[in-house]
């Protein structure tokens, strides 16, 4: 059974549709990376699943069951930005934490520990440096040991070093059989990171699955064929161009740094394309399977390199 | 609901404001009340020979209402403590983390309506303890006679952070919520002045007693209730001021409260945080 399962879930802010009947389930036990650009929805999407924001359409569901403050406290959320009480310290901000979420205040100590911020439990939240915020919002969402972590951008105002850490924090979490979502739109964060991706652009759902598949297939949602990158060379380009824009298959071509660079589905295979050009009077010489980057995969998805 | 006074509490101990704001308003429901006290006393002493004002305000039963009438003029503290603890949720998004961390929206609102009403439920038990203390001074033989007032003022006061928890509902921003709620109270008050103006020139144009229609409007109902007990001065005004219908008023601050309670709880409960 799913863990989070939404669907076709929309939202208006009046004339502006920020989200388009979006469906998905995240697996249990995977890292699940919502990617987007700016705007894109995906804060407005967590914000719905977390009941603070209203949808105009569609459903979800936690552990197959409808949202309620009780399924809410098994979850730890961190949502945009570190929402406490500024004159409180980090313990007692914790302890009104834990309190609505029936944790072991017990563990706040040991909770503290784990995100570097033991030293400074007794300071004022509004007396902390932004990754401190930030490390104390991700030591909220532990209490209480949940299954389900949901996290916003969770390494926003971490120095390199605290990147690191909250990535292997995450990791750990995920070892220990934890499901963790996770909204961001640094894609090499998601990469290192994430098991499964879901891909939203201006609000509509573009890739779902997991990062080897979104980083394969080619097209919508949906889409089920391994797509398949090679770069090419030849001592004429421009005829390789015109030979392979005609060659049937050929879903896009692209310059590569001393070639072109084309994606095919994965069952037309390098031979055919070598085999095609030769016929069609160009010596191949270079034909290298290129690994695909969830970076390219995701500009190839959106169009855009903006935002990224 | 135990349990989320209890982190109410959590959150508010520590927080200057309330404890600036809950000590001022200690000292001054006896401070107001003390000030009343010696101006009365000036002005009977000077004048009272002459029998214009020679009443004692703080006399058994007179204390009820008037500790009530005067208490009524500083109420707006602990309303505007209400709405800055509200404010504040909105500022630190703390609203939203509770509900994230495990409260419903109704939880949420309903113990700050809570603390509305036990705010209300305090500031009558210091009325009528400040009542008590400035009657038994005043050596008269102790009555319970009045003690309606008391009621009254619980009234008031509870609309009163009623009207400041809708407001900060509403508005959602500390400075803003605050100006709303002084410039709400202000506008009502002229208004009130000027339906108060009309009823008495309809009765006297009419010979028609519409009562005072500026009691007819919500914070208004409340502080018609409200009066200074009935003295020499009051008395030689009755006879062209619109009667008090005490009942009808009551029932109307009953309703606003009722208004505000449904006001508030729905647009926090529908309501995008």
């Amino acid at each position: 059974m799913a863990i989070l399962s939404i669907k076709k879930l929309s939202k208006n802010y009046g004339a502006i549709r920020a989200l388009n009947q979006v469906s998905f389930d995240v697996p249990p036990k995977t890292v699940f990376g919502i990617l987007g650009p700016n705007g894109s929805g995906k804060t407005t999407l967590l914000g719905i699943v977390m009941d603070i924001l209203k949808a105009t359409e569609g459903t979800y569901e936690w552990n197959g069951e409808s949202s309620s403050p009780a399924i809410r406290k098994k979850i730890g959320t961190l949502l945009e930005t570190p929402n406490f009480y500024h004159y409180l310290s980090a313990v007692e901000n914790l302890r009104i934490a834990a309190r609505i979420k029936e944790a072991d205040e017990d563990d706040i100590p040991r909770i503290l520990e784990i995100v570097n911020l033991y030293q400074r439990k007794d300071s004022k939240f509004s007396t902390y440096s932004l990754g401190m915020k930030q490390r104390l919002a991700i030591a909220s969402t532990l209490l209480g040991d949940p299954d389900i972590l949901v996290f916003d951008e969770p390494t926003n105002g971490l120095d390199p070093a605290g990147i690191a850490e909250i990535r292997e924090l995450i990791k750990e979490l995920n070892r220990k059989g934890k499901t963790i979502i996770m909204a961001s739109h640094i894609l090499d964060e998601v990469e290192k990171v994430c098991t499964h991706v879901a891909i939203i652009q201006k609000g509509i759902l573009k890739a779902v699955g997991s990062v080897r598949e979104v980083m394969n297939t080619g097209g919508e949602a949906g889409a089920t064929e391994a797509a398949l990158l090679v770069e090419l060379g030849a001592a004429d380009l421009t005829q390789l161009r015109t030979v392979l824009d005609k060659m049937p298959g050929i879903e896009s071509i692209a310059d590569a740094e001393k070639g072109l660079l084309v994606v095919c589905p994965e069952s037309l295979g390098t031979a055919a394309i070598n085999k095609w050009c030769f016929e069609n009077g160009v010596v191949l010489d270079k034909l290298e399977i290129k690994r695909k980057s969830l970076e390219s995969r995701f500009l190839e998805i959106t169009g855009s390199k903006s935002d990224k | 609901m135990i349990h989320l006074l209890k982190i109410e509490w959590l959150k508010v101990r520590r927080y200057t404001a309330f404890i600036v704001l809950a000590f001022c308003f200690v000292i001054g429901v006896f401070l107001i009340n003390y000030i009343v006290y010696s101006v009365n006393k000036n002005i009977v002493s000077n004048v009272g020979p002459a029998g214009l004002i020679s009443f004692s305000p703080y006399s058994f039963s007179n204390t009820w209402q008037t500790t009530s009438y005067a208490t009524g003029f500083i109420l707006l503290l602990p309303s505007l403590l209400l709405l800055m603890l509200m404010t504040n949720e909105y500022a630190f998004k703390t609203h939203r983390q509770n509900i994230i961390d495990g409260l419903s929206r109704g939880e949420f609102i309903g113990v700050k309506i809570m603390i509305a009403l036990i705010f209300a439920v305090v500031s009558t038990l210091l009325v009528f303890i400040t009542a008590l203390c400035f009657g038994l001074a005043s050596g008269t033989s102790f009555s319970m006679s009045g003690i309606v007032f008391v009621g009254y003022f619980f009234l008031k006061a509870l609309t009163y952070n009623m009207v400041a928890l809708l407001i900060s509902v509403l508005i959602k921003r500390t400075g803003f919520a605050i100006g709303v709620f002084f410039i709400y109270l202000g506008g009502e008050n002229f208004v009130a002045k000027m339906l108060d103006l009309w009823s008495i020139k309809i009765k006297r144009d009419n010979g028609t007693d519409l009562g005072g229609m500026g009691d007819y409007l919500p914070m208004n109902a409340a502080d018609g209730l409200l009066t200074f007990p009935r003295n020499t001065i009051s008395d030689m005004s009755k006879s062209f001021m619109p009667a008090d219908y005490t009942w009808l008023i009551l029932g109307l601050a009953f309703a606003y409260l009722l208004l505000f309670y449904w006001w508030t709880t729905k647009k926090f409960k529908t309501a995008d945080l």
